[in-house]
């Protein structure tokens, strides 16, 4: 994930681009001040490179491991800045895969954490994992899942993570 | 049909099997090589029909045997008709191994380039066999233009019968053109039967009207059986790298189909293929045998985002809750079928109809949705509705209420189902 800033006073001054390895060729713009998200072809940044208009402040990585248990795909992995070892905070995704129908598939979900909060209980691991959900009608998203909702929850997950920076620092 | 002597029949694969071991399946021509596989394929059909052949003498035998005051006949014709099934069974066996050596059941010949230009023959996923699968496509399009082209022969001249000798009209107007033979033995029917078979067709179209207006959600739609591949194939795959775009693609060619094939009364004598859609939860397709009649023969459950040729009552989805699902409403069919065959596609179709809550009602046992299945250690919704009682439900219960939903069977996981629920 990389956060950039922009020049023109008027406008917002930065916005988050996120790219997802299921979508190789695809590069995702959000302002979350105006609830906006965009979805481009990748070669947008070889293109904002060119142009020398954005700078990037902070890159962070989302790496780790993905698991499937039946129709329940999960993600773990840390999160580090792109030149650093520093340990940010933990990202799971979580994802059902037989339907794409957000309302659907919420009580399932929300079943499936509970369990897997129970787990993680048992073993008395520090910290805790919090689940922010965005308000995706405000970015004019639909209730059928996109990459663009995954997008936003990341941009969110970044926005509460920095928010909480000093916290987990100390935490550290 | 004559029978072939047993006897040539179990010689019949030795002799071909050392045929192969003499000489190398590569020094051999290409159309030899497949003109021998399709022989292989047609052996193997006759095994199959006596295999199930077979089957149905031995129940005759343990039947006969079931009834009092029988001598040793039962136990002789059992023994034989063992000894001869397992015959048929090893022999089935060897021309397996010869097709699976020569390549057909497998895709391991398909890559190797052949000068001539043919392929062994494909024994594809859905049951077809053909013989030249870069063929398939042309022999698929010239077969469906041939049986259209008859249609219409046959069309033409019996409006023409009609109109020039209407006193020859022996009153089959009703029936559909497509099952020629059918046509030829109901004459000899007495009329009553012909009476019940008029009112079964209607009734077909009876149950899917009845059904959509019970069920505001859901989308119901029918298709002959050629065109249910190109529906299925069409559908967008939710794994597709650009879903925007093919799906906007897809959305075209599948709404011409839609309109084909949900255009009513004009269809029903040949639909072959059900769709029941409930929009963001699942896709159930019921095929009927034979067409146009209200017999189902299979039923399969898909993701609504799955797409593709594997999407048919014989296909599994690529996701485990709607494997289960398959695999359960396999045996509710079978009990549907065995209760009455004029009712099955009814309740069928109403207890599919039952899993629109697949992802919402907890399990009516433990009251949880998710539950862990010992078996196959995933964790699964409650996947069984039961089928037992549920033509009683159906039959007893006020038609479409919001609270009938309620009164619908209840939910299991598959470890809270029990046999007698």
């Amino acid at each position: 994930m990389v956060r950039e800033q922009s020049l023109t006073a008027e406008f917002p001054r930065d916005f988050f681009g996120i790219s997802l390895p299921e979508q190789p060729n695809k590069y995702y713009f959000m302002i979350r001040g105006q609830r906006l998200v965009v979805e481009a072809d990748s070669t947008i940044q070889t293109i904002m490179d060119k142009l020398q208009s954005y700078k990037s402040r902070v890159a962070l990585c989302f790496e780790g491991f993905q698991y499937q248990l039946g129709d329940f795909q999960l993600r773990v992995g840390k999160v580090v800045p792109s030149h650093s070892e520093n340990l940010r905070g933990i990202v799971m995704e979580v994802e059902y895969l037989p339907i794409s129908s957000m309302e659907k598939a919420r009580q399932i979900m929300e079943e499936f954490v509970d369990i897997w909060q129970e787990a993680i209980s048992k073993r008395s691991l520090p910290g805790h994992f919090m689940h922010i959900e965005p308000n995706f009608s405000e970015y004019g998203l639909l209730d059928h899942y996109t990459p663009q909702h995954t997008a936003v929850q990341y941009a969110t997950v970044v926005a509460q993570m920095i928010a909480t920076q000093t916290v987990q620092a100390t935490r550290n | 049909m004559m029978k072939p002597n047993p006897l040539m029949q179990q010689q019949e694969p030795q002799a071909v099997a050392i045929q192969n071991s003499n000489q190398a399946s590569s020094a051999d021509a290409p159309p030899k090589q497949v003109a021998m596989a399709m022989d292989r394929l047609a052996q193997a059909a006759r095994l199959i029909a006596d295999v199930r052949l077979g089957a149905d003498r031995l129940l005759e035998a343990l039947f006969i045997a079931a009834q009092p005051h029988q001598s040793n006949k039962p136990l002789h014709l059992f023994a034989k008709e063992d000894a001869a099934m397992r015959q048929h069974l090893q022999n089935l066996r060897t021309v397996g191994r010869q097709l699976e050596e020569s390549g057909v059941l497998n895709d391991s010949l398909r890559s190797r380039s052949n000068s001539w230009g043919l392929h062994m023959p494909l024994v594809c996923p859905d049951g077809a066999v053909v013989a030249y699968a870069w063929k398939r496509q042309l022999a698929g399009q010239a077969g469906a233009s041939a049986v259209d082209r008859t249609r219409l022969a046959l069309k033409a001249f019996t409006d023409q019968k009609r109109q020039f000798f209407p006193h020859l009209d022996d009153g089959l107007e009703g029936q559909s053109n497509e099952p020629v033979s059918k046509k030829h033995c109901s004459t000899q029917v007495p009329p009553a039967t012909l009476q019940e078979d008029l009112s079964d067709c209607k009734t077909f179209s009876d149950v899917l009207t009845r059904l959509e207006k019970e069920m505001p959600n859901l989308k119901v739609f029918t298709f002959e059986r050629l065109d249910w591949l190109k529906r299925a194939s069409s559908l967008p795959n939710s794994t597709n790298e650009n879903p925007v775009e093919t799906s906007k693609e897809h959305t075209f060619h599948s709404l011409n189909k839609l309109r084909t094939g949900s255009q009513g009364p004009v269809t029903t004598d040949k639909a072959a293929v059900i769709e029941l859609l409930f929009p963001s939860v699942f896709r159930a397709i019921v095929s009927l045998h034979p067409a146009g009649s209200i017999d189902p023969d299979a039923v399969a459950f898909f993701s609504p985002d799955e797409g593709g040729s594997y999407v048919h009552t014989r296909g599994f989805s690529v996701h485990h809750v709607f494997r289960h699902i398959t695999e359960h409403a396999a045996m509710a069919l079978q009990h549907f079928l065995g209760i009455g065959t004029e009712t099955a596609l009814h309740f069928l179709l109403h207890w599919i109809c039952s899993y629109q809550t697949l992802f919402t009602k907890v399990c009516s046992k433990c009251g949880r949705l998710l539950a862990m299945d010992r078996e196959s250690s995933l964790l699964l919704p409650p996947v069984h509705r039961p089928y037992r009682h549920f033509s009683a439900l159906k039959v007893s219960s006020t038609p479409a209420t919001s609270s009938t939903k309620d009164q619908f069977p209840g939910a299991y996981h598959i470890g809270c189902f029990s046999e007698d629920l």
